[in-house]
């Protein structure tokens, strides 16, 4: 294929081959073949008299909010007597301005997909298992919810409520009633999320260097230098819209330096590519520190100086603390002396496989453009075993060129002024308040599983635990379980254990718009809106230095009975429960006035819209103007459909980091005190801390940013390739695979092939293997194994193979699955990515995991 | 009478293929079958690799040998240059498709949108199917159907013609510009009236040397590109021996 492709090029771009007369030639033989062929007669009377639809009929652009990916865009669509038909980006965001994507679309074949559940329904196989057909039938919403109603009050009766559990997969901010508030007033612990599955790993290190946990905004118009690192914004993960739509601009500009071991789409239109051996990430962070230090481009009026202005920064030499003068940083010489005194771009270039020339241009450059010079944290390096360390090194290099919260640097989100549900404290009785006081089920907090979301040791989740607390029944058993538009038993790294999970759970109910892998294990299945389309609802996002929060709203005709998980959904347990003696919950939702007449909420749909008014007033309603965008009211924000915040104010927080010290910390204190509390809440030493989590740091390495040798699954011998996974630019999350256009356009994402599942195998690796493009191949992991296509491809690094996550799906639908309920189409990465974690965040391992050999097959 | 022409800038193009995909949407246009299409090609060996992407579509010649080869006269030319097909007078010779020096001609060798029609569901009673999709939304043929591309040709054009780009023609003549230069989310699209010296187009072809497709052939494309997808920097070097 790839040579196909090349000649193609060459014929159209080159003028000597393909010359007048024989292209005229080709044609006339081409011609003659297809007089031959088969006769077809038009069918144009046919068609025109089975048109259902007058052309005249005229549509209107109506805002929303595209979820496809946690871009989080603000959207438009042209919506033809009550029906979606186009989608654009909405040109009143001044955080995507206009611009889409190509994933976008899809979302019109996602709504209309004719395999989303159109009513309830229930198994009639008591049996559970993968190779257990359900046996679906349809059911009323009133039985549905009906029998949630009964399973939930029979935990109340018995003092069991911490057997509930809730877990979410993608959320809108509408999300703290069904996650939080139901939970919590039914009286469970157990609101499990999948945020560890997304990206915990990657607000580590922002948060333990300047104590920002999220995403960060990236001043691309105005940087010199752009240094990314297993990110690909051009494909993935996040503000794919705006960055595409700025970037033949930043081209012009800066320097673009992609680090990753696949060439990426970023890759591609970047002017260095390191193939870094997966997993070796931080080898390249810290010796790209050293040259910073050691050639004394460090940036000064943010990092300060050596008091006498020379440098000591001489490699291998220790340096006196006393010497330097810091300004709005903390432990720079620690830094120094604890880690990169040694690491020389030499020693680095042994470890990453990259060329020491290459690693100090990169290095010279990068700081030279100080501080104009991002060092862009993406997924790849940190969400791995060791990647918590790999975060706050790659993060670190942001501090050393002063490019932290500056223009042409990396930025937090701006404030919005969005509100909380009303609390649910009043409405937790006993039986609740007891329950809630149970340990969570995925035993975040324990020594192996610190989870320091936000300095707190046990406070964020491990998501993909959880499956392991189920079958363990580690610290109890569920009885009672809802998940909505999750999907764990195929997003989740090593599956298999989510379908022998799910499979123990008495009572599972899934709320998704498709019957997929986890629906395949419930009890009962209910509709779900589509958020785009169908919903109530708000998202936040960052990007262009502006925050917005977008609007969802229901703007189509819904063709079939769907409902919405976040608040339509909770509402009618509510008054199911209310209806069998416990009514905490609804009188708790009650509380959620419509903010324009006070007026409270009487059926599902009020409760929907006036929740959302509520946590919105601030935005809309004028009285309450706090910031940013102002509107003349309720009606005016749905009709522009999104809120811009005020622009970002650069160097604001300078000296005022939330840090311990307040400075951008190279020695993280903020890191030191989490550990000891975690270490202490166990009467352990912060070093079993790090033996426990399976790190190697000892002693005051644990608090700065340091290079580990990854942590990758299986013997060398046995399983010579690294696995490298990688995200689709078509995958909306891993929601793609029913929507003929995400087979029909695969070939966007570089290297991969239409209507196909490759595995990317360097030419190198594949001859040895006696493997050609296009032979089935088998790769099979330490824990799992998937078969796919073999592609030959230049653009993976030898020793590695390169897998597209998206495809594998056995459930979901008629396109998604090669036989729905048996035969998946393509392999799931998961099926070989074994579970494990960063523990520090609690972080699922995806990338520089594991190793995997390949067969033909 | 203005000449329509399209300016593809590779630099600000991230080859993501919204254009292609918008357009399937905007033109109701069956899978298989690449109104907007692209060419990709790697080229080198690791690691020094690069991943190129060229958007394609109808290049609305001039001297378009689909035209001239058509027996029927159902490709013609508009007055303002488009390249345009009438699938009534069309006899699906093909003889377009293969005069074509771009392949962006189609012909239609079955239904389209064939999977619609299924009725088949895929839990009983609990889905519907595509074809009770398709009709219980009021779709056509597809639920996402755009109703706008009647303005000048059938919605969809069926089995047994030929089918291409029309510089979306039916939004064009209403002022609109194509779709897939709306969608494109890196304004890496330019249209205009190339007759017009104060055009966007003209003024960008008076600012980059362009290129087009097969120029040699003397069809007069319309479709002009300019800049690199990859406008990578590199260390001066005069090479060596």
């Amino acid at each position: 294929m790839k040579k196909k492709q090349n000649t193609l090029m060459k014929n159209f771009l080159s003028d000597i081959k393909f010359s007048r007369r024989t292209f005229i030639k080709a044609s006339a033989t081409a011609g003659a073949a297809v007089a031959l062929g088969v006769e077809l007669k038009p069918e144009l009377k046919a068609l025109a008299s089975a048109s259902g639809v007058a052309s005249n009929v005229k549509g209107e652009w109506r805002p929303a909010t595209c979820q496809g990916c946690t871009s989080w865009c603000s959207k438009q669509v042209y919506v033809v007597d009550g029906r979606a038909v186009k989608v654009r980006g909405n040109p009143n965001s001044k955080v995507n301005q206009g611009a889409g994507c190509p994933r976008s679309h899809m979302s019109l074949q996602q709504v209309y997909d004719p395999d989303r559940i159109k009513t309830p329904m229930k198994r009639t196989n008591p049996r559970k298992g993968r190779q257990e057909d359900p046996k679906f039938v349809p059911i009323t919403w009133d039985e549905a919810l009906n029998t949630i109603a009964d399973k939930i009050m029979e935990l109340r009766k018995n003092n069991e409520t911490h057997k509930y559990m809730l877990m979410r997969g993608r959320y809108s901010y509408m999300r703290d009633i069904l996650y939080s508030r139901m939970t919590k007033i039914i009286g469970s612990p157990n609101s499990i999320s999948h945020s560890a599955l997304c990206a915990e790993a990657e607000k580590f290190g922002p948060y333990y260097t300047e104590a920002y946990w999220g995403y960060r905004q990236y001043d691309v118009e105005n940087t010199r230098y752009l240094l990314l690192w297993g990110a690909d914004p051009l494909a993935a993960n996040r503000q794919v819209s705006y960055y595409s739509k700025v970037w033949g601009d930043v081209i012009d500009r800066a320097t673009i330096a992609v680090v990753e071991p696949r060439l990426s789409a970023t890759a591609a239109k970047a002017d260095e590519w390191l193939p870094i051996k997966p997993g070796q990430d931080s080898a390249l962070a810290v010796a790209i520190s050293h040259v910073l230090l050691a050639t004394g481009l460090w940036y000064k009026p943010f990092v300060g100086d050596f008091i006498d202005g020379i440098n000591r920064f001489i490699p291998s030499q220790y340096v006196d603390e006393d010497t330097f003068q810091e300004k709005y940083t903390h432990g720079i010489v620690k830094y120094w002396n604890l880690e990169l005194r040694d690491k020389t771009p030499e020693w680095a270039a042994e470890i990453t496989g990259l060329p020491v020339n290459q690693i100090k241009r990169v290095a010279v450059r990068y700081g030279k453009s100080a501080p104009h010079a991002i060092s862009w944290l993406g997924g790849g390096p940190c969400m791995q075993v060791r990647g918590g360390y790999t975060s706050m090194a790659i993060h670190a290099l942001n501090g050393i060129v002063g490019a932290v919260d500056n223009i042409g640097g990396t930025l937090k989100s701006n404030k919005e002024y969005t509100v909380n549900f009303p609390g649910e404290k009043p409405f937790m009785d006993d039986i609740a308040k007891t329950g809630k006081k149970h340990e969570k089920l995925d035993q975040r907090g324990r020594l192996q599983f610190p989870c320091i979301k936000k300095g707190k040791p046990g406070s964020g989740v491990i998501t993909n635990n959880t499956a392991d607390g189920i079958i363990n029944g580690d610290p109890y058993d569920i009885k009672v379980a809802i998940g909505y538009m999750n999907n764990f038993a195929f997003s989740a790294p090593q599956p298999e254990r989510w379908e022998r999970a799910l499979s123990k759970i008495p009572f599972l109910v899934h709320i998704t718009t498709n019957a997929s892998e986890f629906s395949w294990f419930s009890d009962i299945v209910l509709p779900d809106t589509h958020h785009m389309f169908e919903k109530w609802g708000y998202v936040k996002s960052i990007g262009n230095g502006y925050r917005h929060v977008t609007l969802m709203q229901p703007i189509i005709e819904p063709v079939w009975d769907y409902k919405t998980d976040e608040t339509e959904i909770p509402w009618l347990i509510a008054e199911k429960l209310a209806e069998r003696g416990f009514d905490n919950l609804l009188r708790h939702f009650k509380e959620y006035k419509d903010p324009e007449t006070g007026k409270e909420p009487t059926n599902e749909k009020e409760f929907a819209l006036y929740a959302l008014k509520y946590a919105t007033q601030n935005l809309w309603d004028p009285t309450k103007y706090q910031g940013g965008d102002k509107f003349n009211g309720w009606e005016d924000f749905l009709k522009v459909g999104v809120w811009n915040s005020k622009p970002y104010s650069y160097q604001k927080r300078w000296g005022k980091m939330k840090t311990k010290t307040g400075m951008f910390e190279f020695y993280s204190d903020t890191l030191k005190a989490a550990l000891e509390k975690h270490a202490g809440n166990h009467n352990v030493t912060v070093d079993e801390v790090m033996k426990a989590t399976n790190y190697l740091a000892r002693g005051e390495r644990a608090f700065i940013p340091h290079y580990e040798e990854p942590f990758i699954m299986g013997d060398e011998k046995e399983y010579p390739f690294i696995h490298v996974d990688h995200k689709s630019r078509l995958n909306r999350e891993g929601r793609s695979a029913n929507c003929s256009w995400y087979y029909d356009f695969k070939d966007v994402d570089p290297g991969d092939e239409v209507w196909d599942d490759v595995a990317k195998i360097n030419p190198v690796d594949a001859q040895k293997l006696g493997i050609k493009n296009g032979d089935r191949v088998k790769l099979t992991s330490p824990t799992g194994n998937l078969v796919c296509t073999a592609k030959l491809w230049e653009g993976v690094r030898p020793g590695t193979v390169a897998k597209c996550y998206g495809q594998g799906h056995w459930a979901y639908g008629r396109l998604a699955a090669k036989k729905f309920g048996k035969i998946p189409r393509g392999g799931s990465s998961n099926d070989i990515i074994p579970a494990q974690y960063e523990a520090l965040s609690g972080s699922s391992a995806y990338y520089g995991v594991t190793r995997i050999k390949v067969e033909k097959v | 009478m203005p000449r329509y022409a399209m300016i593809i800038d590779l630099q600000r193009c991230v080859g993501c293929s919204a254009c292609s995909i918008a357009c399937r949407n905007e033109n109701n246009v069956t899978d298989g079958i690449y109104w907007s299409n692209k060419i990709t090609q790697t080229s080198g060996t690791f690691p020094n690799v690069r991943y190129h992407y060229m958007p394609t579509l109808c290049n609305h010649c001039q001297n378009a040998p689909c035209v001239r080869g058509c027996p029927t006269q159902a490709m013609h030319k508009l007055d303002n240059g488009i390249t345009m097909h009438d699938p009534k007078k069309c006899i699906g010779c093909k003889y377009c498709e293969f005069n074509c020096p771009y392949g962006v001609i189609y012909f239609n060798w079955d239904t389209p949108h064939k999977t619609w029609r299924n009725s088949r569901p895929l839990i009983k009673g609990a889905t519907s199917s595509p074809a009770e999709e398709v009709k219980k939304v009021r779709g056509k043929a597809i639920p996402y159907y755009n109703p706008e591309r009647e303005a000048t040709l059938p919605g969809i054009r069926p089995r047994g013609v030929v089918e291409k780009c029309t510089f979306c023609d039916h939004r064009t003549r209403k002022g609109n510009l194509p779709y897939c230069v709306e969608a494109c989310p890196s304004d890496a699209r330019i249209f205009g009236d190339i007759n017009d010296p104060n055009s966007e187009v003209s003024k960008l072809l008076g600012k980059f040397r362009p290129f087009r497709l097969r120029e040699q052939l003397g069809t007069e494309p319309h479709v002009f590109y300019i800049r690199d997808f990859n406008p990578a920097n590199y260390q001066p070097s005069k090479g060596g021996i």
